[in-house]
Protein backbone atom coordinates (compact mmCIF):
# COMPACT_ATOMS: atom_id res chain seq x y z
CA UNK A 1 0.00 0.00 0.00
CA UNK A 2 1.09 3.56 -0.72
CA UNK A 3 -1.36 5.64 1.29
CA UNK A 4 -3.38 4.90 4.37
CA UNK A 5 -7.05 5.12 3.43
CA UNK A 6 -10.17 4.96 5.57
CA UNK A 7 -10.91 1.56 4.08
CA UNK A 8 -7.55 0.16 5.23
CA UNK A 9 -7.95 1.79 8.63
CA UNK A 10 -11.34 0.17 9.12
CA UNK A 11 -9.92 -3.20 8.10
CA UNK A 12 -7.25 -2.83 10.77
CA UNK A 13 -9.73 -1.69 13.40
CA UNK A 14 -12.03 -4.61 12.69
CA UNK A 15 -9.26 -7.16 13.13
CA UNK A 16 -7.91 -5.47 16.25
CA UNK A 17 -11.40 -5.28 17.77
CA UNK A 18 -11.98 -8.95 17.10
CA UNK A 19 -8.65 -9.79 18.72
CA UNK A 20 -9.32 -7.57 21.73
CA UNK A 21 -12.81 -8.91 22.26
CA UNK A 22 -12.38 -12.61 21.56
CA UNK A 23 -8.81 -13.38 22.55
CA UNK A 24 -7.58 -10.70 24.92
CA UNK A 25 -11.04 -10.34 26.43
CA UNK A 26 -10.71 -6.66 27.30
CA UNK A 27 -12.78 -3.92 25.66
CA UNK A 28 -10.46 -1.20 24.46
CA UNK A 29 -10.14 1.81 22.19
CA UNK A 30 -8.19 1.61 18.95
CA UNK A 31 -7.08 4.59 16.86
CA UNK A 32 -5.49 4.77 13.40
CA UNK A 33 -3.77 7.98 12.29
CA UNK A 34 -2.29 8.84 8.90
CA UNK A 35 1.19 10.22 8.23
CA UNK A 36 0.19 13.71 9.32
CA UNK A 37 -0.68 12.34 12.76
CA UNK A 38 -4.37 13.13 12.25
CA UNK A 39 -7.00 10.63 13.20
CA UNK A 40 -8.36 8.56 10.31
CA UNK A 41 -10.58 6.32 12.40
CA UNK A 42 -11.17 5.66 16.10
CA UNK A 43 -13.42 3.07 17.69
CA UNK A 44 -14.21 2.65 21.38
CA UNK A 45 -15.56 -0.79 22.14
CA UNK A 46 -18.54 -1.20 24.46
CA UNK A 47 -17.34 -1.19 28.03
CA UNK A 48 -14.02 0.52 27.43
CA UNK A 49 -13.23 3.48 29.66
CA UNK A 50 -14.06 6.92 28.33
CA UNK A 51 -10.49 8.21 28.61
CA UNK A 52 -9.08 5.38 26.51
CA UNK A 53 -9.95 7.03 23.18
CA UNK A 54 -7.74 10.02 23.96
CA UNK A 55 -4.87 7.81 25.07
CA UNK A 56 -5.15 5.62 21.97
CA UNK A 57 -5.13 8.71 19.71
CA UNK A 58 -2.10 10.12 21.55
CA UNK A 59 -0.23 6.84 21.28
CA UNK A 60 -0.87 6.73 17.55
CA UNK A 61 0.21 10.38 17.21
CA UNK A 62 3.43 9.67 19.10
CA UNK A 63 4.17 6.72 16.82
CA UNK A 64 3.99 8.93 13.72
CA UNK A 65 5.82 11.83 15.35
CA UNK A 66 8.80 9.69 16.39
CA UNK A 67 8.50 7.03 13.66
CA UNK A 68 8.89 4.22 16.15
CA UNK A 69 6.74 2.11 18.45
CA UNK A 70 5.85 3.81 21.74
CA UNK A 71 7.46 0.84 23.50
CA UNK A 72 10.87 2.08 22.28
CA UNK A 73 10.36 5.50 23.81
CA UNK A 74 8.98 4.23 27.09
CA UNK A 75 12.52 3.48 28.28
CA UNK A 76 13.31 7.20 28.01
CA UNK A 77 10.79 8.01 30.72
CA UNK A 78 11.50 4.93 32.83
CA UNK A 79 12.65 6.18 36.26
CA UNK A 80 14.86 3.12 36.62
CA UNK A 81 17.21 4.43 33.95
CA UNK A 82 17.74 7.73 35.80
CA UNK A 83 21.35 8.40 36.63
CA UNK A 84 22.79 5.23 35.19
CA UNK A 85 24.18 6.76 32.02
CA UNK A 86 23.99 10.32 30.73
CA UNK A 87 21.56 10.49 27.85
CA UNK A 88 19.83 7.28 28.77
CA UNK A 89 16.66 9.00 29.81
CA UNK A 90 14.57 11.90 28.58
CA UNK A 91 12.28 12.81 31.44
CA UNK A 92 11.94 16.30 30.02
CA UNK A 93 9.85 14.92 27.19
CA UNK A 94 6.90 14.47 29.54
CA UNK A 95 4.34 17.13 28.71
CA UNK A 96 6.05 18.31 25.53
CA UNK A 97 4.09 18.97 22.31
CA UNK A 98 1.08 20.31 24.26
CA UNK A 99 0.78 17.04 26.15
CA UNK A 100 0.30 15.00 23.00
CA UNK A 101 3.32 12.79 23.59
CA UNK A 102 2.38 9.47 25.17
CA UNK A 103 5.08 6.86 25.61
CA UNK A 104 2.89 4.12 27.02
CA UNK A 105 3.49 0.87 25.08
CA UNK A 106 0.69 0.09 22.64
CA UNK A 107 1.38 2.14 19.51
CA UNK A 108 2.95 0.65 16.36
CA UNK A 109 3.86 2.37 13.07
CA UNK A 110 2.26 1.37 9.77
CA UNK A 111 4.88 1.18 7.01
CA UNK A 112 4.71 0.92 3.25
CA UNK A 113 6.82 -1.30 1.00
CA UNK A 114 9.77 1.14 1.24
CA UNK A 115 9.66 0.99 5.05
CA UNK A 116 8.45 4.57 5.29
CA UNK A 117 6.00 5.35 8.07
CA UNK A 118 2.60 6.09 6.50
CA UNK A 119 0.61 6.01 9.72
CA UNK A 120 0.26 4.63 13.18
CA UNK A 121 -2.10 2.48 15.20
CA UNK A 122 -2.60 2.89 18.92
CA UNK A 123 -4.59 0.90 21.42
CA UNK A 124 -5.59 1.56 25.01
CA UNK A 125 -7.74 -0.33 27.46
CA UNK A 126 -5.93 -3.60 28.07
CA UNK A 127 -4.41 -3.43 31.57
CA UNK A 128 -0.95 -4.34 30.32
CA UNK A 129 1.39 -2.64 27.89
CA UNK A 130 3.73 -5.46 26.96
CA UNK A 131 3.13 -9.19 26.76
CA UNK A 132 0.92 -11.78 25.15
CA UNK A 133 -2.28 -9.98 26.12
CA UNK A 134 -1.49 -6.30 25.93
CA UNK A 135 -2.17 -3.05 24.13
CA UNK A 136 0.77 -3.84 21.86
CA UNK A 137 -0.61 -7.21 20.81
CA UNK A 138 -3.99 -5.68 19.96
CA UNK A 139 -2.22 -3.13 17.75
CA UNK A 140 -0.19 -5.93 16.21
CA UNK A 141 -3.41 -7.74 15.29
CA UNK A 142 -4.39 -4.62 13.39
CA UNK A 143 -1.07 -4.46 11.55
CA UNK A 144 -1.30 -8.16 10.61
CA UNK A 145 -4.70 -7.51 8.99
CA UNK A 146 -2.94 -5.30 6.42
CA UNK A 147 -0.98 -8.25 5.08
CA UNK A 148 -3.81 -10.75 4.86
CA UNK B 1 -41.14 -8.38 40.37
CA UNK B 2 -44.88 -8.82 40.10
CA UNK B 3 -47.07 -6.04 38.85
CA UNK B 4 -44.30 -4.11 37.14
CA UNK B 5 -45.19 -2.81 33.73
CA UNK B 6 -41.96 -3.60 31.92
CA UNK B 7 -42.88 -1.69 28.82
CA UNK B 8 -43.21 1.47 30.92
CA UNK B 9 -39.94 0.83 32.72
CA UNK B 10 -38.06 0.31 29.52
CA UNK B 11 -38.74 3.86 28.38
CA UNK B 12 -36.92 5.25 31.39
CA UNK B 13 -33.85 3.16 30.77
CA UNK B 14 -31.36 5.05 28.70
CA UNK B 15 -29.87 2.54 26.31
CA UNK B 16 -26.95 4.80 25.49
CA UNK B 17 -24.61 4.54 22.55
CA UNK B 18 -22.74 1.41 21.61
CA UNK B 19 -20.15 0.74 18.95
CA UNK B 20 -22.51 -1.20 16.71
CA UNK B 21 -24.95 1.71 16.54
CA UNK B 22 -22.10 4.16 16.07
CA UNK B 23 -20.81 2.16 13.11
CA UNK B 24 -24.27 2.15 11.52
CA UNK B 25 -24.58 5.91 11.98
CA UNK B 26 -21.11 6.50 10.52
CA UNK B 27 -21.90 4.31 7.55
CA UNK B 28 -25.09 6.20 6.74
CA UNK B 29 -23.24 9.50 7.14
CA UNK B 30 -20.51 8.39 4.73
CA UNK B 31 -23.16 7.30 2.22
CA UNK B 32 -24.99 10.64 2.57
CA UNK B 33 -21.75 12.61 2.19
CA UNK B 34 -20.69 10.64 -0.89
CA UNK B 35 -24.15 11.21 -2.37
CA UNK B 36 -23.61 14.95 -2.04
CA UNK B 37 -20.03 14.72 -3.28
CA UNK B 38 -18.60 15.95 0.03
CA UNK B 39 -15.56 14.79 1.95
CA UNK B 40 -16.28 14.97 5.66
CA UNK B 41 -15.18 13.87 9.09
CA UNK B 42 -17.84 12.26 11.25
CA UNK B 43 -17.74 11.80 15.01
CA UNK B 44 -20.23 9.84 17.10
CA UNK B 45 -20.22 10.51 20.84
CA UNK B 46 -22.16 8.87 23.63
CA UNK B 47 -24.76 10.53 25.86
CA UNK B 48 -22.04 12.08 28.04
CA UNK B 49 -20.12 13.56 25.14
CA UNK B 50 -17.29 11.03 25.08
CA UNK B 51 -16.07 9.87 21.70
CA UNK B 52 -17.23 6.42 20.59
CA UNK B 53 -16.16 6.39 16.95
CA UNK B 54 -14.68 8.84 14.49
CA UNK B 55 -14.07 8.45 10.77
CA UNK B 56 -12.21 10.91 8.59
CA UNK B 57 -12.85 10.27 4.90
CA UNK B 58 -9.87 10.18 2.54
CA UNK B 59 -8.83 13.70 1.66
CA UNK B 60 -10.72 15.48 4.43
CA UNK B 61 -8.82 18.45 5.87
CA UNK B 62 -6.78 17.84 9.00
CA UNK B 63 -8.72 20.02 11.49
CA UNK B 64 -12.07 18.53 10.50
CA UNK B 65 -11.49 15.47 12.68
CA UNK B 66 -11.13 17.51 15.85
CA UNK B 67 -13.90 19.98 14.95
CA UNK B 68 -16.30 17.10 14.25
CA UNK B 69 -15.57 15.76 17.73
CA UNK B 70 -16.11 19.21 19.25
CA UNK B 71 -19.46 19.54 17.50
CA UNK B 72 -20.54 16.14 18.75
CA UNK B 73 -19.50 16.99 22.31
CA UNK B 74 -21.36 20.29 22.24
CA UNK B 75 -24.54 18.69 20.87
CA UNK B 76 -24.46 15.88 23.44
CA UNK B 77 -23.82 17.87 26.61
CA UNK B 78 -26.15 20.79 25.81
CA UNK B 79 -28.71 18.44 24.24
CA UNK B 80 -29.14 21.00 21.49
CA UNK B 81 -27.98 21.27 17.91
CA UNK B 82 -24.54 22.89 18.18
CA UNK B 83 -25.72 25.87 16.12
CA UNK B 84 -28.13 26.85 18.92
CA UNK B 85 -25.55 26.93 21.68
CA UNK B 86 -24.66 30.53 20.81
CA UNK B 87 -27.78 31.63 22.72
CA UNK B 88 -26.01 30.97 26.02
CA UNK B 89 -23.47 33.64 25.14
CA UNK B 90 -26.01 36.15 23.88
CA UNK B 91 -25.82 39.34 26.01
CA UNK B 92 -29.58 39.89 25.55
CA UNK B 93 -30.30 36.64 27.39
CA UNK B 94 -31.40 37.09 31.02
CA UNK B 95 -28.73 35.73 33.29
CA UNK B 96 -26.02 36.35 30.77
CA UNK B 97 -22.63 35.42 32.08
CA UNK B 98 -21.84 32.14 30.47
CA UNK B 99 -18.11 32.22 30.05
CA UNK B 100 -17.51 31.34 26.44
CA UNK B 101 -13.77 31.87 26.53
CA UNK B 102 -11.45 29.25 28.02
CA UNK B 103 -14.37 27.59 29.68
CA UNK B 104 -14.01 24.37 27.75
CA UNK B 105 -11.79 23.71 24.80
CA UNK B 106 -14.48 21.60 23.11
CA UNK B 107 -17.34 24.11 23.15
CA UNK B 108 -18.17 25.21 19.62
CA UNK B 109 -21.17 27.10 18.24
CA UNK B 110 -20.48 25.97 14.66
CA UNK B 111 -23.44 24.24 13.01
CA UNK B 112 -23.08 20.54 12.25
CA UNK B 113 -23.61 18.76 15.57
CA UNK B 114 -26.96 17.14 16.38
CA UNK B 115 -28.17 15.16 19.39
CA UNK B 116 -29.73 11.75 18.70
CA UNK B 117 -32.96 11.12 20.59
CA UNK B 118 -34.85 7.89 21.01
CA UNK B 119 -38.27 8.01 22.70
CA UNK B 120 -37.33 11.01 24.76
CA UNK B 121 -33.95 9.63 25.78
CA UNK B 122 -30.69 11.10 24.60
CA UNK B 123 -28.56 8.26 23.30
CA UNK B 124 -25.69 10.27 21.86
CA UNK B 125 -24.79 12.88 19.30
CA UNK B 126 -23.25 13.17 15.88
CA UNK B 127 -20.80 15.79 14.68
CA UNK B 128 -20.00 16.32 11.02
CA UNK B 129 -17.38 18.69 9.65
CA UNK B 130 -16.50 19.67 6.09
CA UNK B 131 -15.84 23.04 4.45
CA UNK B 132 -19.44 24.24 4.68
CA UNK B 133 -21.47 24.02 7.93
CA UNK B 134 -24.74 24.36 5.99
CA UNK B 135 -24.05 21.13 4.14
CA UNK B 136 -22.95 19.48 7.39
CA UNK B 137 -26.40 20.19 8.80
CA UNK B 138 -28.06 18.66 5.74
CA UNK B 139 -25.95 15.50 6.12
CA UNK B 140 -26.77 15.41 9.86
CA UNK B 141 -30.49 15.59 9.13
CA UNK B 142 -30.22 12.79 6.57
CA UNK B 143 -28.40 10.63 9.12
CA UNK B 144 -30.98 11.31 11.82
CA UNK B 145 -33.77 10.42 9.40
CA UNK B 146 -32.03 7.18 8.50
CA UNK B 147 -31.30 6.31 12.14
CA UNK B 148 -34.91 6.92 13.21
CA UNK B 149 -35.86 3.88 11.10
CA UNK B 150 -33.89 1.38 13.17
CA UNK B 151 -33.67 3.08 16.54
Amino acid sequence: MKELTLELALKMLEAAERWAGDIAGFPCSIAVVDKSGTVTAVHRMDGAGMATTDIAIKKAWTVVAFKMPTLMGSRWIDPRSMGKRIGDHAMGIIGMAKGKICFIPGGIPITNDENEVIGGIGCSGVPSGVGDISDTSVSQAGIIALYE
Amino acid sequence: MIGVEWSLLKKDVNMGMNLEMAKKILQSAVVAAKGMGKIVSIAVVDENGWLVALHRMDGAAIPTAEIARDKGWTAAVFRLPSSEVYQFGDPRTPGYGFNVQNWNERLTPIAGGMPIWNEGCLIGAIGICSENPKEDVIICQKVLEASSLWL
